[in-house]
């Protein structure tokens, strides 16, 4: 018999590729996101010729870094970048490289008000900075022929602009400066959908936005559907635009922007370990959940515990199980195995 | 009281909560070109809207931008009477040493505490972000701290926390600093667990934390010095 349609067992790719379709699966995937959300722990890093930092900044260096870190911990995807400042880097901040166990981070903020930005050439800022090599990366993972999805995860909009304006400022004039902040972050967008777009024409599987400051925690739900949910929007609808779906993180007890989520477009969402996914479930049941297993109990806890907390995840119905946050770069593989394993040895009735 | 100054008192006390940084200047200047009490004006109207707009933090009316934003109409109007308030007219301020645990560089929860506790009438001494634990203990000692503010929004930087509760203890100085934690990964629990003296889920339960841990501390020292 001869069908169109795979049947299991599913590769990896088919299988998350069919979950963010809302089509039926053997069993859920265990997937992590990249970027912020990267598990390029100092054990498998720090062991590996594609060591960090240096793996920030080389595209073969940044594959084989991927296709190490899917091997090790038995994530079923591969994912980049290692870090949340590719964007801001193209945008001409300083970043500190960091270093094996501290991500890159942004040195400091260079404009204190939103006027004060100047009107970069947002069209061409796709070949600026790092992005090249995020590219060329995707472009290597994809030929390397594995059967793992490709997940290329960008920093969204609002968090992109708070690492070019002094971020208090930043929020304030979200209010005050109405204008000037929709002008800003619609550039931002633009920016960052064109990045999007030419990551799937790499080979992205999947994009995954990150936007760690566009949380109903820090804008309250008024600013959040004002800001964060169109902007969001324009970058998903720029990988769907190139057959790509997508997955935004929401970090924070988002509870009260929660009705705002379909609104971005996206198939899924990726929630931190407070937001209990069950409910999460019934309240949005349109949309492809991701997560949420505490990176508190995967640094702190026992591969047991992790193992017992995977279980609840899964009989929850969580459709993608994940990390809830960015994972602390000393946490220990076995901790990170006893959560993959659990998926792994999973078998739902189909 | 007069009912003009209370007039103004309230006049203030709006003008922080309604976000109008221009009107808490004009009505501030008011108050010192009628010779009103300056320090009356901190309390009962600048302070006062401030511990309005907190409230209405707590409730989910006002969030980040709006208490950054009356944050600003209180320290401009601040700026107009703090060289009219008279010397001896506040009571000795505790002072707090306040950061972020090395390892995070997210500080817009500590400084909506830094804000809070100002507003509460607080010195606070702020190291800013990414501030390793000794440097807390270095801080405290040298200005005569009643109070370490720790925050983290990251759960790798919480063993720092402990350090810092450490630290205090080594130096000989757990009895008369007390330390307060808070951040989006902490919990009552883990406070408890290092040894910290008080855990607050927000910058307006750490303004309330604050204040009952200088109570207790004023007060033991009383009974010791009545010993």
């Amino acid at each position: 018999m001869n069908t169109d349609t795979p049947k299991p067992p599913f590769t990896p790719k088919e299988r998350l590729l069919r979950v963010l379709r809302r089509e039926t699966t053997d069993r859920p995937p265990v997937a992590c996101m990249g970027g912020m959300m990267n598990a390029a722990i100092v054990e498998i890093a720090g062991n590996c010729p594609a060591t960090l930092p240096n793996a920030h900044f080389d595209p073969g260096l940044m594959a084989e870094l991927a296709l190490t870190v899917a091997g090790k911990t038995g994530f079923e995807n591969l994912a980049v970048p290692f870090c949340m400042t590719v964007e801001a880097e193209a945008l001409g901040i300083a970043v500190d490289p960091g270093s094996l166990a501290c991500e890159p981070k942004i040195v400091s903020e260079p404009y204190q008000s939103i006027p004060e930005v100047p009107d970069l050439d947002w069209e061409s800022l796709p070949d600026a900075g790092r992005i090249p090599v995020v590219l060329k990366a995707v472009e290597r993972l994809a030929a390397a022929g594995t059967d793992l999805p490709i997940i290329v995860s960008l920093t969204g909009p609002v968090s992109t602009a708070a690492s070019l304006v002094n971020p208090p400022a930043f929020f304030k004039e979200l209010r005050k400066k109405k204008e000037d902040a929709h002008r800003l972050l619609s550039r931002i967008s633009r920016f960052l959908g064109e990045y999007a777009r030419r990551a799937v024409r790499a080979g992205a599987d999947v994009i995954a936005v990150g936007d760690p400051s566009a949380t109903g925690d820090i804008l309250g739900p008024a600013l959040f559907e004002e800001f964060a949910v169109p902007y969001v929007r324009d970058v998903v609808r720029a990988a769907h635009e190139e057959g790509a779906p997508t997955i935004v993180h929401i970090c924070g007890d988002t509870d009260r922007c929660r009705a705002f989520w379909p609104l971005m477009e996206s198939e899924a969402v990726s929630v931190d370990a407070m937001i209990n996914l069950a409910k999460l479930k019934r309240f949005l049941p349109g949309i492809v959940t991701m997560g949420n297993l505490s990176t508190y109990m995967l640094e702190f806890g026992t591969a047991a515990k992790v193992a017992r907390r995977t279980e609840t995840l899964i009989r929850d119905g969580v459709d993608i199980i994940a990390p809830a946050c960015g994972l602390s770069t000393g946490t220990k593989l076995p901790v990170i195995r006893a959560m993959t394993d659990t998926v792994r040895s999973r078998r739902r009735e189909a | 009281m007069s009912e003009e100054s209370e007039a103004l008192f309230r006049g203030l006390s709006d003008a922080v909560v309604n976000l109008e940084e221009e009107k808490a200047v004009e009505l501030a200047a008011e108050v010192v070109k009628k010779n009103i009490d300056a320090y009356e004006a901190v309390d009962k109207g600048l302070a006062h809207g401030m511990d309005r707009a907190g409230r209405l933090f707590e409730e989910d009316e006002y969030f980040v931008p709006e208490l950054l934003i009356a944050a600003d109409a209180m320290y401009a109007g601040l700026d107009v009477l703090r060289p009219h308030i008279k010397a001896d007219a506040a009571s000795e301020p505790g002072k707090i040493v306040l950061g972020v645990v090395e390892g995070d560089t997210h500080d817009i929860g500590k400084n909506l505490v830094k804000i809070i506790l100002e507003a509460k009438g607080f010195t606070v001494f702020d190291l800013g972000r990414d501030v390793p634990p000794g440097d807390f203990v270095k801080k405290a000692r040298e200005v005569g701290a009643d109070i370490i503010g720790l925050s983290t929004l990251m759960t790798t930087t919480m063993p720092g926390m402990a350090e810092v509760v450490e630290n205090l203890r080594a130096a000989g100085l757990r009895d008369r600093i007390k330390v307060m934690i808070g951040g989006a990964p902490i919990s009552s629990a883990f406070a408890r667990r290092i040894g910290a003296d008080g855990y607050s889920a927000n910058a307006v339960e750490a303004g309330e934390l604050a204040a009952r841990l200088l109570a207790e501390t004023r007060a033991a020292g009383a009974r010791a010095v009545a010993v």
